[in-house]
């Protein structure tokens, strides 16, 4: 079976305009910014412009598409803001209303920005083959949506797929670098669940706007998983980001409760060095200095 | 008495059995509908890379007629149907050249010689196309690319598939089956097309458990080259098992293979899980190079990269599942230079006439067939013309010291560097 992207534009021409949906966040921030770094034109909604969750989201984002578009959909009530059955929802008919816009007013490239939570939860090697089996609403939140997607869109649909995200811009507090940076500026430690044995891939968000911009240029379709190749323990993501500091940064190791089960998370990054020839992502090293270098000059 | 043979098909498989039956003393008659073919095999240009066929050929060139005239093989008491058969895209098998060729054959055979279908079919097929006249067979043909002369002349055993095993073979057919001295192993049609595919997928389970193996000799710090020995000295595995560590499943017999299985999995409801994974860990595994270059190569800007090889293996011109053709493909559009003793570079990138040549001023060397030469190539040469320090050699193509001598950085397959 063969998997990644497939190219309808074998070599990279300049897409129309991107319309980029959830153009304020941390992903699609970095999106915006990178593409209007190359000027590319693009049309920026976040959800003070449109709230995809009002009655006429759809028609109203319909009115704001054109033919030649590329629409790049970011938004989605992130973890962060409920893992309940009411986000779950909440998410769906957001992607509802992309849908029935996209039903009644085509455009000409589609990128969903999705999530590695589609994947089983204990699936410690994972590529674009294995099979999707989320284990929590987030996972089946992007799953359904891509779906929705699915049935819907009728010209290139590109669905990505990224791990563990970080960078400076992070509003999110998850377990992981961010937090790890934040909770070793203002406490001077950073505390880990057992011995943070856990490895995961962590993808600096700079490498999401150069996939989507990749894969707009090509006018991909395919799914993809953005991932770095290189797994690192949360212990060793902590050492990485306590030695930015001047002082020494505690690392605190809080006992587990229960029968201990440590899941570890690599990625087989096959597919994605094949459809991007030369894209290469950015090492943890370089990413978590370049973060603590960001934030620490505002 | 020796039988008079005909080989239809005259490409790798045909010709390689052709010219085998006529180095053990058969009349041979070597048949193709494609003039073309016949006469480029009169002039001598033989259609494949196969080390001994060549001399093989000449040395019983007198027992041997290349000819496109169907009305040859009524000479014969046994007539072979035997074209290569052509893997499609999606894994499966394109049998419509036996179908042509068998039809072809039929036209002129005697009725009182025998048809043998020798190209591999699914299960089934050769049922389905008996027929009144000619009586039909099925026979296994276990070619391995490079060291096919050898097993032609000396088979381990002959499965045989048969309308009805009770029956004894047709004189003609077992003459010339005897001629080896080894086991003749008669049984029904469908059993004899399953035991091709069975052989196979044992192959591919062996590489699929060597190559899992090996990847976490590399992650935890093991050698499967020290482990391989130990494990060929068990008699439940065996001296000839398939313990080389690989670039995922090589060539596309093998994978064929599982595709085929999957499929009348599918159609019979039985389990292919296994199936799945085999091929899976292929794919994952055939992604060694580039994702072993990606993580070597974090820091180097616009890497310099040669490959030096692009046959599937050596001694043959094949490129289907070529590790070095994918590694060229991955790397499309990067600064390549690459070269092949057998296979022409040029549709894939630069090319370069020698090894040295290639590897001038590169960044990385990946040595991704083991051709002699390549194993012939001196690690301080290379690290004097190299600009950076890489080199991939999966197969452990070069000599260790030497090369930790020349300061070279080596990756090898099974090896945790």
């Amino acid at each position: 079976m063969t998997t990644g992207l497939l190219h309808n534009w074998p070599e990279p021409k300049a897409p129309g305009r991107v319309v980029v949906l959830g153009c304020r966040g941390f992903v699609g921030g970095a999106i915006m910014a990178d593409l209007k770094a190359r000027s590319v034109p693009c049309l920026g909604i976040s959800a003070v412009e449109l709230d995809l969750l009002s009655p006429a989201a759809g028609e109203a984002l319909a009115a704001k598409l054109h033919p030649d578009d590329a629409l790049v959909i970011v938004s989605a009530l992130t973890p962060d803001r409920g893992k309940d059955i009411a986000t779950f929802m909440k998410n769906q008919r957001m992607m509802e209303a992309v849908c029935a816009a996209l039903a009644d007013k085509p455009v000409a490239h589609v990128v969903n920005i999705g999530s590695d939570a589609v994947y089983p939860d204990d699936a410690s090697l994972i590529d674009e083959a294995t099979p999707t089996a989320p284990g929590g609403f987030h996972g089946m939140m992007h799953l359904a949506r891509e779906l929705m997607l699915r049935s819907t869109v009728k010209c290139s649909l590109a669905l990505l797929r990224p791990s563990l995200l970080y960078g400076a811009g992070d509003t999110h507090n998850g377990y992981g670098p961010n937090r790890f940076r934040r909770t070793a500026a203002k406490e001077g430690k950073i505390t880990l669940f057992g011995a943070g044995e856990e490895k995961r891939d962590h993808v600096e968000i700079g490498d999401v706007a150069r996939v989507v911009r990749l894969v707009l240029q090509h006018r991909s379709q395919g799914a993809l998983n953005i991932a770095t190749g290189r797994a690192a323990s949360f212990h060793e993501v902590a050492d990485l980001v306590a030695s930015h500091f001047p002082n020494k940064v505690e690392i605190v190791e809080l006992p587990r409760s229960g029968p201990v089960v440590i899941i570890h998370r690599h990625f087989a990054v096959g597919a994605m060095l094949r459809s991007l020839p030369g894209f290469r992502p950015v090492a943890l090293e370089e990413g978590i200095a370049a973060a603590h270098k960001e934030v620490a000059h505002g | 008495m020796t039988p008079t043979v005909g080989f239809v098909g005259m490409t790798h498989l045909g010709l390689l059995s052709a010219a085998a039956a006529a180095a053990k003393g058969c009349r041979t008659i070597a048949a193709d509908p494609d003039t073309s073919r016949i006469a480029a095999l009169e002039a001598g240009r033989l259609p494949v890379v196969e080390p001994g066929l060549p001399e093989q050929i000449e040395e019983h060139r007198a027992r041997l007629t290349f000819t496109s005239d169907g009305r040859s093989l009524a000479a014969c008491d046994l007539v072979y149907v035997a074209p290569d058969v052509p893997v499609q895209a999606d894994g499966s098998s394109d049998t419509a050249p036996v179908d042509r060729l068998l039809a072809w054959a039929r036209e002129t055979v005697r009725l009182d010689a025998v048809l043998v279908v020798l190209s591999q079919v699914p299960p089934g097929f050769t049922r389905k196309r008996s027929a009144p006249g000619a009586a039909l067979y099925y026979q296994v043909e276990t070619l391995i690319f490079g060291r096919a002369v050898e097993r032609a002349m000396r088979p381990e055993r002959y499965i045989v598939g048969c309308a009805d095993p009770a029956q004894p073979l047709p004189t003609a057919f077992a003459d010339f089956l005897s001629i080896d001295g080894c086991p003749i192993l008669p049984m029904r049609y469908e059993s004899a097309e399953l035991a091709k595919i069975s052989i196979n997928l044992c192959l591919v389970a062996q590489l699929s458990v060597t190559n899992t193996i090996a990847e976490l000799c590399e992650g935890v710090g093991a050698d499967w080259r020290e482990i391989a020995p130990a494990l060929r000295l068990d008699r439940r595995i065996g001296p000839h098992a398939y313990l080389g560590a690989g670039l995922g499943i090589g060539g596309g017999n093998l994978l064929r293979d599982v595709a085929t299985a999957t499929r009348l999995a599918g159609e019979c409801g039985s389990d292919a899980t296994v199936l799945a994974a085999y091929e899976a860990n292929s794919r994952r595994r055939g992604d060694w190079a580039h994702t072993t270059l990606h993580r070597v190569l974090a820091g180097v800007a616009e890497p310099k990269v040669a490959i030096l090889g692009l046959a599937y293996k050596v001694d043959t011109a094949e490129t289907l599942n070529s590790p070095g053709v994918a590694l060229a493909q991955a790397l499309r559009g990067g600064d390549l230079r690459l070269h092949d003793p057998v296979v022409d570079p040029k549709p894939y990138g630069l090319c370069a006439a020698t090894p040295l040549e290639a590897c001038a001023g590169r960044d990385v060397v990946a040595i991704m067939t083991p051709w002699a030469a390549y194993r012939a190539l001196d690690p301080a040469a290379l690290a004097r013309t190299m600009r950076g320090r890489v080199v991939l050699d999966p197969w452990d193509a070069l000599d260790a010291a030497k090369c930790k001598a020349a300061g070279l950085d080596r990756y090898v397959l099974g090896v945790s560097s």
